[in-house]
């Protein structure tokens, strides 16, 4: 089977079934169909027409068909449950019981070029949080998250990973894009480049965003870079226009509607019959059929309505805290079983980031995901979801031993500042060895010194699960290889693989 | 106590192994040359550190406890304290015991400097230093010398794009005997055309010809007027002078400014960060370029004042600032436009600043050189012989201004920055400007000076009044000694008058407080005066700044960073360009630019290098880039790529003979405008035949021209001029876009509509939705090539965004205005100034039958007003003409050009 990269220019072929599931309804069965075995991006050829080696740029044009592998998938879809902020890992995944034993004296000089915010440096702190171990595997897992452990038994914990910068604009950068700076595609944008979707009337690429505001980054979150736009992520919203533009602030009658379809098809007709062989005005068309099927696709896969009502107390939809994120996990897996490719999920107000009072604040933010991620979970498990989704838990960097304090050095409110020596970060599902503990840490925490694992290698480990490679996933610019994992080395973290 | 955390061994393990290969660093490159008896440190494994850790406090700019720890000799001199080193003793030398005891840098306040704390490593390294004496040695710089290069070959140099350009005699232009040649580039296509069994494409016809010339050269679809007036001009030099028309036009500069912005990397806003700060100066290079473009300013002086403008004239000694300083100094903000997060302490650390850096000179190799220099960043280029060294060498032709050990911050917030405040902003615009500026900030200081003396004018009078008033309420015998009282200061009062003071001045003495409780008139008229002047100090004017690049003088050294890494620096280099650009013998010579001058001369020396006649890049990179603009793609497609890794010209003789042409026309831009427009080439068909899919599949032949779709700018700034919305102001400050709460980004409309696209705010995380669906470039650094993508997106926006919608509402009104309620006419009218053609009698049936059906189809609908029940007839038939319009607005041939 050849790398997406390699992939033969010949158009994948598309079934005679498949085909009409495709055009029903639609005014251009035939432009469409020969569209989704084409192209829906841009020139028909591509301009850099050579490579190193005068090879040619594998692809004649940019879709979102379903794209074989390199190699046989273990995950077919991904869930990603993005926690910006920074998650504290001595606070939820890795007990320090030496943090307890020497609680309250000074550090400050040995780490001081580690610390965000200097002035604030109080000193070690044990975490206000009990630990016990869970499960079969006897994973470690804090008070604050009763609920995922119940699920240990399914989830590998890595408790080494590591970043560059301790601050949450370069972190979030890398560890969503293998790059510290804006402009370059997100995991998901790969994801959806490497592997199209098996659903034409979506995004491959969906972002379920809190509807109280964006994440630090905001929409470069999940930016296709460089890469063709259909691989950006799409937002998706829980009230309103679940799309950007989907319909009109004030719709006009359906007749009115039909009247304007039908006016602007012949239009097109009579230009479009003057020029044959530009598939260009082919692509447009298509976009404007794929408009009005969207419009259907996104409205059904949002209507959380159509769920039982066991299903939505399962995610703690209907209650506080966990209403709002529960709807958009139970929103993720109807997305996924509809076929998108990548889903991600974010949270407003960086409540990881508990630079002060670390014990309630930490707390709700536990309570405001807990329930409604160990919903999904067992959602995914009992429907047989959970063997092709992988769902990743993460932030961007983890937290200090030592205390930060508050302006008035009042001790019961001191959190923790950011730390890009060490963090936790999990995945479920497709292909991962439930139960395993991976990686650790210093005695304080600090940093990880046992099978470190780096964002390049979280990267590599999400690709190969997906059955791409790292290093053969890639995007001619200029004539340069881009890749998600640049010029860095990566490894795929085997040990945590089933 | 911790001895047995790993965690320290895992950390400064990390940073020792980065500082002692520091030590060697000079020495294990084969390349560099050895000197037998160098002692194990000598000050450039200690410069490196200083600059790191201490120069930020102790170095040119500022100097705590007057320490300067640059060099030897200034550690020598000391500072307040005495000598910070004592050769040969380093347990009595000061900085070491500072750095010892954990004293320097001071650790609570490193982040506001943005550095981070001295390693141990590096401690000890300072204090062998010492030990041995503080040996110095003589290192020259590594620069280009008349010895061969011996990282690149005459051989490499043999490459086509590395080749100097060849005299215009060199050049063999085809003999072709087609009547189809007008001009030496149809030559040059038609050999090639012919071998392959083709010719060029037929013309196309006159309103394809004015509408694809008007969108290339202006951005814009010709008026009905004047696509009228063309079509009936007989004069056989018609096209040429509508290309002349065409490029003297003020929005020429408009469009092509934009192309350059593009390669620039442009942006109004800083990026990077989550507070996207704004770049309030930026406007000025846009509209530097604009009237560069429109000026037809020669390309080797617009290149010569961006890369080197501060060098050009002393603008610091100048009795004026003219239009050309002011020009020269704007135009360096070419270097200014990379994100760049510096101005927060947290992203202001050497790799943030070394990001920036790369960023800039990513700018200027892709986008003018066709180089990918950023590849030989950290490593040897893998596919160009283009060594690190030269990498380092061009970093340092840009010390004096991008010196990371010596760094401005990028911009400056109030509350969000930290540390000392510096500021890229430089305050020198043309003295005409700062003049009227000046004059203005005194009218709004002496309007407010004069009603403040207005109204104490007013109080004293209104006292006065009210004192003898209560005065006159008290015994009249005491009247003339209490006046007395009064007019004497207290000092000098006599016992009697004290008395009378203690007794009666409270009550007769009225301050302003006083004033105001009592005097209503009075507060009415001081609270007038105090709206009026808060209206004034709101209309005080910042001071008028440019964002510029300017040499500040004594760079520090500049280092290979070996593996990119400012950790671990290698070898010293000098300033110098990409060694296989020359003839590998040339030294690269900088002069300062004036006598006395504290600038290096660096840059400029770059400059003139850049623009020397026979470069071998600059003007192959540049009438390659005008090229694809014409004709979609360029004759080499990596436009940013002229390496190995790019791909070969189809067509090099055309190109080189353009690129002598350029110069040989004094680099006139309108000159290779004129020359590529008026070629048979440009003129053909867009029209795809059987032949042309065989043979020519993807174009590279030229056989036809290709059908585009308008870029984001086209379609956005067209959509205005439709609907007869295109506020055509130019220039200044950019204007603002609206962040709904659905994530929908929005142009705020003026009084008089919505200006072009190209005086819109670019802040990096606020992109007007439309332009950026329709593939307006985020700039990071800059934008090569756009692309030009089909996505559901832009067809959403363009069915259902408001403004869109709006504007489709003002093109029917435009419509009725000049064509009345005639559907016939109304449709002809639509067609002329959307498609800049009449319609087909089908299309015309096509069009009033449609508007018909809407007329029925809206007169159904309830009216806008829902008191006045149905819609009235007209009503209908103009919410049916909107419809019709923003239908065309959706098709095909609105949003592609043949």
């Amino acid at each position: 089977m050849l790398d997406a990269c390699e992939a033969p220019s010949m158009p994948v072929p598309v079934t005679r079934r498949g085909f009409f599931d495709r055009v029903a309804g639609g005014l251009y069965g035939a432009a469409l169909g020969y569209l989704l075995s084409r192209d829906l991006y841009g020139a028909s050829e591509p301009l850099s027409a050579s490579g190193p080696n005068g090879s040619a740029d594998p692809r004649r044009g940019f879709d979102l068909l379903p794209r074989p592998p390199r190699f046989e998938p273990r995950a077919r879809a991904v869930i990603h449950l993005f926690m910006n902020g920074g998650p504290s890992q001595m606070d939820l995944f890795d007990p320090k019981p030496m943090l307890d034993k020497h609680h309250g004296e000074q550090h400050f000089n040995r780490i001081a070029g580690e610390i965000e915010n200097v002035k604030d440096a109080g000193a070690l702190m044990r975490s206000p949080f009990r630990f016990a171990q869970h499960g079969k595997s006897g994973m470690w897992v804090s008070e604050a998250m009763p609920q995922l452990a119940r699920h240990v038994d399914d989830i590998a914990l890595i408790r080494s990973v590591y970043t560059t910068n301790l601050t949450h604009e370069p972190a979030i950068y890398l560890i969503q894009s293998g790059k510290m700076g804006p402009g370059n595609p997100t995991l998901g944008a790969w994801t959806a480049y490497g592997l199209g979707s098996e659903n034409q009337n979506l995004p491959a690429y969906v972002v379920l965003d809190d509807p109280i505001g964006l994440p630090i980054n905001g929409v470069e979150n999940w930016q296709a870079g460089f890469l063709p736009p259909i691989y950006q992520g799409t937002r998706f919203r829980s009230t309103g226009s679940p799309v950007l533009n989907l319909r009109a602030d004030a719709e006009a009658a359906p007749e009115i509607v039909e009247l304007r379809r039908d006016l602007l098809a012949r239009l097109d007709r009579v230009h479009r019959a003057k020029r044959p062989q530009q598939p260009n005005l082919d692509a447009r068309i298509a976009s404007y059929e794929l408009a009005g099927r969207m419009q259907l696709a996104a409205t059904d896969a949002l209507d959380l309505s159509q769920e039982t009502a066991a299903t939505r107390e399962l995610y703690g939809i209907g209650r506080e805290p966990t209403d709002s994120y529960g709807r958009r996990c139970l929103t993720a897996r109807r997305l996924i079983e509809r076929g998108v490719r990548f889903v991600q999920l974010y949270i407003n107000g960086q409540i990881w980031d508990n630079h002060t009072s670390l014990g309630s604040e930490l707390k709700k933010a536990c309570d405001r995901t807990d329930g409604p991620i160990a919903g999904l979970l067992q959602d995914l498990k009992q429907r047989g979801l959970l063997e092709s989704t992988l769902v990743i838990w993460g932030g961007e960097f983890g937290r200090l031993p030592i205390a930060q304090l508050p302006a008035d050095k009042d001790e019961r409110k001191a959190g923790r500042d950011h730390n890009k020596n060490a963090f936790c970060t999990w995945f479920a599902g497709a292909g991962i060895r439930g139960g395993t503990t991976y990686g650790a840490t210093d005695d304080l925490g600090l940093a990880a010194v046992e099978n470190r694992v780096s964002v390049p290698d979280w990267h590599a480990t999400i690709l190969h699960l997906l059955g791409l490679h790292h290093e053969e996933l890639f995007f001619e610019q200029q004539g340069l290889k881009e890749r998600l994992t640049g010029v860095h080395e990566a490894r795929v973290v085997q040990e945590i693989l089933a | 106590m911790f001895g047995k955390f790993a965690w320290a061994a895992a950390l400064t393990g990390l940073m020792l192994r980065a500082a002692l290969a520091g030590v060697s660093a000079p020495t294990d490159n084969p390349a560099a040359p050895v000197t037998q008896a160098a002692p194990a440190v000598t000050q450039h494994d200690i410069i490196p550190i200083v600059e790191r850790r201490c120069t930020v406090c102790h170095g040119a700019r500022q100097r705590e406890a007057e320490l300067d720890l640059r060099t030897r000799a200034a550690m020598l001199r000391g500072g307040k304290s005495g000598p910070a080193i004592m050769p040969g003793k380093p347990d009595d030398s000061l900085v070491i015991q500072k750095l010892r005891a954990g004293e320097m840098p001071p650790l609570k306040r490193i982040v506001e400097v943005s550095i981070k704390p001295i390693e141990p490593a590096e401690v000890e390294l300072l204090a062998r230093w010492i030990a041995l004496g503080a040996p110095e040695v003589e290192i020259e710089p590594d620069v280009a010398s008349s010895d061969p290069d011996p990282l690149v070959s005459d051989q490499d140099r043999t490459f086509w794009a590395f080749h100097p350009l060849p005299t215009s005699e060199q050049i063999r232009i085809p003999s072709a005997n087609s009547d189809r040649v007008r001009n030496p580039i149809d030559a040059f296509l038609l050999e090639r055309l012919e071998a392959k069994g083709l010719t060029l494409a037929p013309e196309a016809d006159r309103q394809t010809l004015i509408r694809r010339a008007s969108f290339d050269l202006t951005g814009l679809p010709p008026e009905p007027a004047e696509l009228q007036a063309f079509l009936v001009d007989s004069d056989p030099r018609a096209y040429e002078t509508l290309i002349d028309r065409l490029l003297a036009s003020p929005r020429y500069g408009e469009r092509w400014a934009r192309h350059w912005l593009d390669l620039a990397g442009y942006a109004d806003s800083e990026g990077k960060r989550e507070q996207d700060l704004l770049r309030p100066a930026a406007y000025r290079y846009r509209d530097y370029v604009i009237r560069s473009f429109n000026a037809d300013k020669p390309y080797d002086r617009f290149l010569l004042e961006q890369i080197a403008g501060d060098e050009l004239a002393d603008y610091e000694h100048a009795s004026e600032i003219t239009e050309e300083i002011y020009d020269n100094l704007v135009a360096t903000g070419f270097l200014r436009m990379a994100p760049d997060p510096t101005w927060f302490s947290l992203t202001n650390f050497l790799p943030d600043r070394m990001e920036v850096i790369a960023d800039e000179i990513d700018v200027l190799g892709s986008g003018v050189m066709g180089l990918t220099m950023k590849c030989a960043r950290c490593h040897n280029h893998k596919y160009d012989p283009i060594p690190q060294r030269d990498y380092y060498r061009l970093l340092d032709v840009f010390k004096g201004a991008f010196d990371e050990h010596d760094w401005m911050k990028s911009n400056w917030h109030e509350t969000l920055s930290m540390g000392v405040r510096s500021d890229r902003d430089l305050p020198v615009v043309t003295t005409a400007e700062r003049r009227a500026w000046a004059a203005h900030q005194d009218v709004v200081q002496k309007e407010i000076e004069s009603l403040r003396a207005a109204l104490d004018e007013a109080a004293a009078a209104r006292a006065q009044q009210h004192q003898e008033e209560r005065l006159a309420a008290l015994p009249a015998v005491l009247h003339a000694d209490l006046r007395a009282m009064l007019a004497t200061t207290p000092d000098q009062r006599s016992a009697v008058q004290t008395y009378l003071a203690e007794k009666f001045e409270s009550t007769l003495r009225i301050d302003r407080d006083a004033l105001l409780k009592i005097d209503a008139d009075f507060k009415r008229q001081s609270e007038e005066a105090a709206g009026r002047i808060a209206g004034l100090e709101a209309s005080r004017l910042p001071e008028p700044k440019i964002r510029a690049l300017w040499d500040r003088g004594e760079p520090s050294p500049t280092y290979v960073y070996r593996r990119g890494d400012p950790l671990s620096p290698g070898r010293l280099v000098g300033p110098g360009v990409p060694s296989v650009l020359t003839d590998g013998k040339s030294p690269f010579v900088v002069a300062h630019p004036w006598p006395g001058a504290k600038q290096t001369g660096r840059r400029l020396a770059f400059a003139r290098w850049l623009t020397r006649p026979d470069h071998p890049l600059t003007a192959r990179v540049m009438v390659n880039r005008l090229w694809k603009h014409h004709f979609g793609s360029g004759i080499v497609a990596t436009l940013g790529n002229f390496g190995r890794a790019g791909a070969n010209p189809s067509h090099p003789e055309l190109l080189d003979w353009l690129a002598r042409e350029f110069v040989r026309h004094g680099w006139s831009v309108k000159a290779m405008h004129r020359l590529m427009m008026t070629s048979a080439a440009y003129r053909q068909s867009s029209a795809v035949t059987p032949a042309h899919e065989e043979l020519d599949p993807g174009n590279r032949l030229y056989s036809r021209m290709p059908l585009r779709r308008l870029d984001a700018e086209q379609l956005y700034d067209t959509l205005l001029r439709v609907s007869n919305q295109l506020d055509e102001r130019r220039f200044g400050p950019a204007d603002p876009v609206e962040l709904r709460p659905d994530g929908l980004v929005t142009p705020v409309a003026s009084a008089t509509g919505w200006r072009r696209s190209i005086y819109l705010r670019q802040q990096r995380k606020q992109i007007a939705t439309l332009l950026e669906s329709f593939d307006l470039p985020q700039m990071n650094p800059n934008c090569i090539e756009r692309r030009d993508s089909t996505v559901v997106t832009q067809a959403l926006h363009m069915l259902n965004d408001g403004m869109v919608r709006g504007l489709a509402a003002h093109f029917a009104e435009r419509v009725e205005r000049d064509a009345g309620s005639d559907p016939a006419r109304q449709v002809e009218r639509v067609y002329l100034i959307a498609l800049s053609r009449l319609p087909s009698d089908d299309e015309s049936e096509l069009g009033r039958s449609a508007l018909a059906r809407l007329t029925d189809a809206w007169a159904k609908q309830p009216a806008r007003d829902p008191a006045a029940g149905q819609a009235k007839p007209d009503e209908a038939g103009h919410r049916a003409l909107a419809t019709f319009c923003h239908t065309v607005m959706n098709c095909a041939e609105f949003l592609y050009a043949d």
